[in-house]
């Protein structure tokens, strides 16, 4: 049985295991957390959105099981490609996406009526393409010109159409590129003056949009931080109701199903949905599912010290980093240690393009454990194995 | 830099980074902690008293006329209750102003004396009544008029003033049609065409949530999972509020002058079967008569003389008979068994014809007898094939099927035939006799009657009902002519004599039955009962329209179907053909007498004077002292009566409701035109200044 297992699926055993568990978390608590939304919009068909889900989780699974067959070679090559698309796509976005609360953040693919989330693609588009760029220059890596200029004007372009209809993604984007970079040896003066250049263009950004109108994203963004700051009690809806959530949820939770917080939570099936987890799991619950993301960065940890090349440990580490941080900005959000931003849990929260992605990325992790795993009996595919002399 | 350096540093800072990840997540772990011990007792029972699911009632659909005047709408309505211990309520607050509050109710109520209210105020204050009813029912008008009083105008938390909103269902045009319509209340609806279309007027309920905030308020949350409400649609009917008036008139009046018990009249487009017309009144408790059932469709009675046409219908149809032949009535009595049938008069030997037309009861079971005795079933088939057995299927709750037996039926005797040949022994309701002369009145075609005609959101049509029929053809073409024939002669020459008229001409047939009361039988209290009915159409060259009129149990003397319901019959009928221009065709009006007298409208003086004098029509004006005067015909001369407008002014309808503003202002008599959607802004007419009924309003809304 473990034999067969590990035949098919392939790379770090742990971590396949990790996306297991969360799915069956991401299942049990969505199709609790919908149950109002069914109620609402389906007519109390609770298990159409069960079965949306479902679908969506399966095809994130598959998504993983063919990207981690393929090499993350072809990534190297194809994340120049990939950001150079982002740029007139996420433009695109800006000025005929669809419109969410305000905030143009979806296309809808021509043809198909599918719609997905231009950040998401850029987000990962981007990470690789700052491991790809750290790795070709890790021997003058001191030389400002060679890395840190072709990362930072990337980083900015991107950032800077994610900003306007997303700021929490987009400042989230900066932060792991950023970490990426330390840890890609990138010159800490050199960093520093990156972070200033951050805090000055978000400061004149939203001056700017200050002073343009009252209106949009900008006034949401300047609510959520006042009420974030003041602890206004009787402003912050959102984040008391989850406090209740977790209040209620003591130690072993409610049970499953049993939330009561899911009536009153705004999107309790995506952006709230830990609250939602630590209510019916309890602290137990929420515990297990943060100790998942934080033994992933481990096991990603463990690919790296194996790894004998630079791209594909940065690329791990940028995957990974990205996955956690994200799974932790959505968490503080639950226990409001974070102002309210719309990020969900990864692999875990309902939605369709979040769990399209994240299998993705969760799929070239494994791609490269499988790659780098210490050479056993099993290597009969000549090319998956490392050679010295590749420039990877 | 060598390899395995790089490698030391590369895992080195993934080391610290990961102690970030560490700390971060530990930070969140210790937050959900400190929730749950320290910050436990603020938020663990913070939700059950600050929020709830409220629902948001639609709005109910309107019943409307054919022409689009609404017959059934929901108004708001308030109960006004006040507390008065409510805690900013001082003593020095409410001895202060009590005398103007208690004064100012009294005007707005008009109902009680300021000592009145104000002792009432006083003693629910001296009890500590905190839910003190002042009045219930009031109107938007006058709810506005309360919050400017003194102490109510600080509102429920320092005046105690409580409003409680609920919608009435309201019937503007009060008592006309209103069984048909229905009845619509707090238990649901009910009756008529409410019941029958609850499912279209009642839109679907909304739910939001809302949050208790500071100062008792209930703030709704948007959270983007509220239902919107979605309002429910209008029905429109077939009824046309004009005629219905008069026909209600008209029955009334006779109801009354013969002291009947009840009775119903109906009018139906021949060629729809639209019902434009539908009256039932009783008498009540207090000795007038008002809607209370609908016999129209709910009473099933034996029908008399009026069944005497489908009889000889299905000889006719069976070639046993024709007009011409003839039949000796002999001394107007004939034995059947143990009874015997009676005509009122001799008439000796009479045609087919003549037999319909005087209504001869012995002529009628003669023939049928002579020609169905020991053949009784082929009678009833033919009954049977023009539709007469079956319910017409309405959609109106409580249709009585008709009640028609078979020879193999336990209870069939050797009467029944003849019994039945003069319409006893069967039963039938009203409006199913209406469908069957209406099918004749329309070459054969038999029409079910429909009262709604489409169904509509805002005047934007959902669904149309289109006229049904329920036989294509129920007899041969030959049949329908001589049926036309016979109902003609009825009026020419016969029972209806007096309903012939040199405008156009009707025609129809006239039944008296003697109704056997469901306890006593045909004798109750040592007299008969009788139902006086005239079923017909008109014009009768070109038929428009089917009418039947039915009075039950006139107990004055006169109790034929002629002078009893013929006359409500002949005063629907004038009234429809006065009003419906395409009924006149190129008839040449046959009245030139030069000094005939017409109504007049009343009006205002100075502008009726010119009219008249222009038309040459001499009017008299016996010491009139008013601007506004009524007329009267005189034999003549119009004679003017004194008539004083009451000051009726323009309300103030700016921050109302369209349905609101409209309601109060078309209750006044003004026409209304609405512009834009919200609340009214800005009306074309000035509050305070006078007005005629009819004038038109413009509102603006926002």
């Amino acid at each position: 049985m473990k034999e067969k297992f590990v035949k098919y699926f392939k790379g770090d055993t742990a971590i396949w295991l990790i996306i297991f568990l969360l799915a069956i978390f991401s299942m049990l608590t969505v199709y609790s957390a919908t149950g109002t939304l069914a109620y609402k919009k389906m007519g109390g068909n609770t298990s159409y959105f069960l079965f949306r889900h479902l679908t969506f989780l399966a095809l994130g699974i598959g998504i993983t099981f063919v990207v981690h067959n393929i090499s993350y070679k072809v990534f190297y090559s194809l994340s120049q490609l990939l950001v150079y698309a982002s740029v007139p796509l996420l433009a695109w976005t800006m000025v005929r996406g669809v419109s969410l609360n305000e905030a143009a953040r979806w296309i809808t693919l021509p043809g198909t009526g599918l719609s997905f989330q231009t950040s998401d693609m850029a987000k990962f588009a981007l990470i690789i393409y700052v491991a790809r760029i750290l790795s070709k220059n890790q021997e003058n890596i001191e030389d400002p010109n060679a890395a840190f200029k072709p990362i930072l004007m990337w980083v900015l372009i991107i950032c800077g159409l994610i900003l306007p209809a997303n700021f929490s993604t987009a400042a989230m984007l900066f932060a792991i590129c950023l970490v990426l970079m330390f840890i890609g040896r990138i010159r800490i003066k050199h960093l520093l003056g990156v972070v200033g250049v951050g805090v000055v263009g978000v400061v004149l950004f939203v001056s700017l949009a200050l002073n343009m109108s009252g209106k949009g994203r900008v006034s949401t963004w300047k609510a959520r931080i006042e009420n974030f700051t003041s602890g206004d009690s009787e402003g912050n809806y959102q984040s008391n109701q989850s406090k209740i959530a977790i209040v209620n949820g003591g130690l072993f939770g409610r049970g499953p199903g049993n939330s009561i917080q899911r009536n009153f939570l705004p999107h309790p099936y995506s952006d709230f949905i830990y609250a939602i987890i630590v209510e019916e799991y309890g602290l137990i619950g929420g515990f297990i599912v943060l100790l998942l993301y934080l033994f992933l960065m481990w096991r990603v940890g463990a690919i790296v010290r194996k790894s004998q090349r630079t791209f594909p440990a940065f690329l791990v580490i940028g995957l990974a980093f990205s996955l956690v941080f994200q799974a932790l900005i959505n968490m503080g959000v639950a226990v409001n240690v974070f102002p309210v931003t719309g990020q969900t849990l990864p692999f875990v929260s309902m939605g369709g393009t979040s769990i399209m992605f994240t299998s993705g990325a969760l799929g070239i992790i494994l791609s490269v454990s499988r790659t780098v795993q210490p050479l056993k009996e099993e290597t009969e595919d000549e090319s998956e194995i490392e050679i010295p002399e590749d420039n990877y | 830099m060598s390899e395995s350096s790089t490698r030391k540093e590369i895992v080195g800072k993934l080391f610290l980074v990961y102690i970030a990840v560490v700390a971060f997540a530990l930070v969140i772990v210790l937050k959900v902690l400190w929730l749950q011990v320290a910050e436990h007792d603020k938020w663990a029972n913070a939700n059950t008293i600050s929020q709830k699911d409220i629902i948001i009632e639609p709005d109910r659909g309107d019943i409307c006329a054919t022409d689009g005047r609404i017959l059934a709408t929901s108004v708001p309505f308030y109960e006004i209750r006040m507390d008065l211990k409510c805690p900013a309520l001082t003593d020095e607050v409410f001895n202060r102003y009590i005398d103007s509050l208690s004064i100012g109710l009294s005007r707005v109520f008009n109902d009680k004396t300021a000592q009145q209210y104000k002792r009432k105020l006083v003693s629910a204050r001296y009890r500590g009544d905190r839910y003190h009813l002042i009045q219930r029912k009031v109107d938007y008008i006058q709810l506005k008029e309360l919050k400017t009083l003194p102490i109510f105008r600080l509102g429920q938390n320092k005046g105690g003033f409580i409003v409680q909103q609920e919608n009435k269902r309201i019937q503007p045009f009060v008592t006309l049609a209103s069984r048909t319509i229905g009845r619509y209340g707090k238990w649901g609806a009910l009756v008529g065409i409410e019941g029958a279309y609850d499912e279209e007027l009642k839109g679907e309920k909304g739910i939001k949530l809302v949050q208790r905030i500071a100062g008792n308020y209930w703030m709704p949350i948007n959270d983007g999972n509220e239902v919107e409400p979605r309002n429910g649609y209008d029905v429109i009917t077939t009824m046309d509020i004009n005629i219905q008036d008069v026909a209600h008139q008209a029955l009334y009046n006779q109801l009354s002058r013969h002291n009947a018990s009840h009775g119903t009249a109906i009018l139906m487009e021949v060629k729809t079967g639209d019902i434009r017309a539908i009256v039932n009144l009783k008498r009540n408790s207090q000795g007038t008569y008002s809607e209370q059932y609908n016999y129209a469709i709910g009473e099933r009675t034996e029908p008399g003389s009026t069944f005497k046409l489908p009889s000889l219908m299905v000889a006719l149809e069976d070639g046993f008979i024709d007009l011409d032949d003839s039949i000796d009535t002999g001394n107007g009595m004939v034995r059947y068994h143990d009874i015997v049938v009676r005509d009122t008069r001799v008439h000796g030997k009479l045609t087919v014809q003549e037999v319909f037309e005087v209504s001869s009861n012995v002529g009628v079971t003669k023939l049928i007898t002579q020609y169905y005795t020991g053949n009784e079933d082929r009678f009833v088939k033919g009954l049977k094939r023009m539709g007469l057995t079956e319910k017409l299927g309405l959609e109106i709750k409580g249709e009585r099927a008709p009640y028609i037996m078979f020879p193999t039926d336990t209870l069939w005797s050797g009467v029944s035939l003849p019994m039945m040949s003069y319409g006893y022994e069967v039963a039938q309701t009203p409006m199913q006799i209406l469908t069957f002369y209406n099918a004749v009145a329309n070459n054969g075609e038999m029409m079910k009657p429909r009262f709604v005609k489409a169904i509509s959101d805002h005047g934007e049509v959902k669904k149309k009902f289109n006229p049904e029929v329920i036989n294509p053809s129920i007899c041969s073409k030959a049949t329908i002519a001589k049926a036309k024939k016979m109902l003609e002669g009825v009026v020419e020459n016969g029972t209806a004599k007096n309903l012939s008229s040199s405008n156009y001409q009707i025609a129809g047939k006239t039944g008296t039955a003697q109704i056997a009361n469901e306890k006593y039988g045909y004798k109750y209290q040592s007299r008969t009962s009788y139902q006086a009915s005239f079923v017909g159409y008109f014009p009768a060259n070109n038929p428009k329209y089917t009418c039947i009129v039915v009075v039950n149990a006139p107990t004055s003397g006169v109790y034929y179907g002629n002078l009893v319901a013929g006359q409500v019959f002949k005063e629907i009928a004038d009234k429809v053909y006065s009003t419906q221009i395409d009924l006149h065709g190129q008839e040449v009006h046959a009245d030139n007498n030069p000094l005939s007298i017409p109504y007049s409208r009343k009006g205002y003086k100075k502008d009726l004077i010119e009219v008249l004098k222009d038309l040459k029509i001499p009017y008299e004006d016996l010491g009139i002292n008013s601007d506004w005067v009524a007329t009267e015909k005189r034999d003549s001369a119009v004679r003017f009566h004194n008539r004083y407008v009451k000051d009726l002014l323009i309300p103030d309808v700016k921050g109302m409701g369209a349905k609101d503003a409209m309601f109060v202002l078309e209750n006044l008599g003004l026409s209304v035109v609405i512009q834009g959607r919200g609340s009214v802004n800005e009306q074309s007419i000035n509050p305070g200044t006078r007005f005629r009924q009819g004038d038109r309003i413009v509102l603006k809304l926002i």
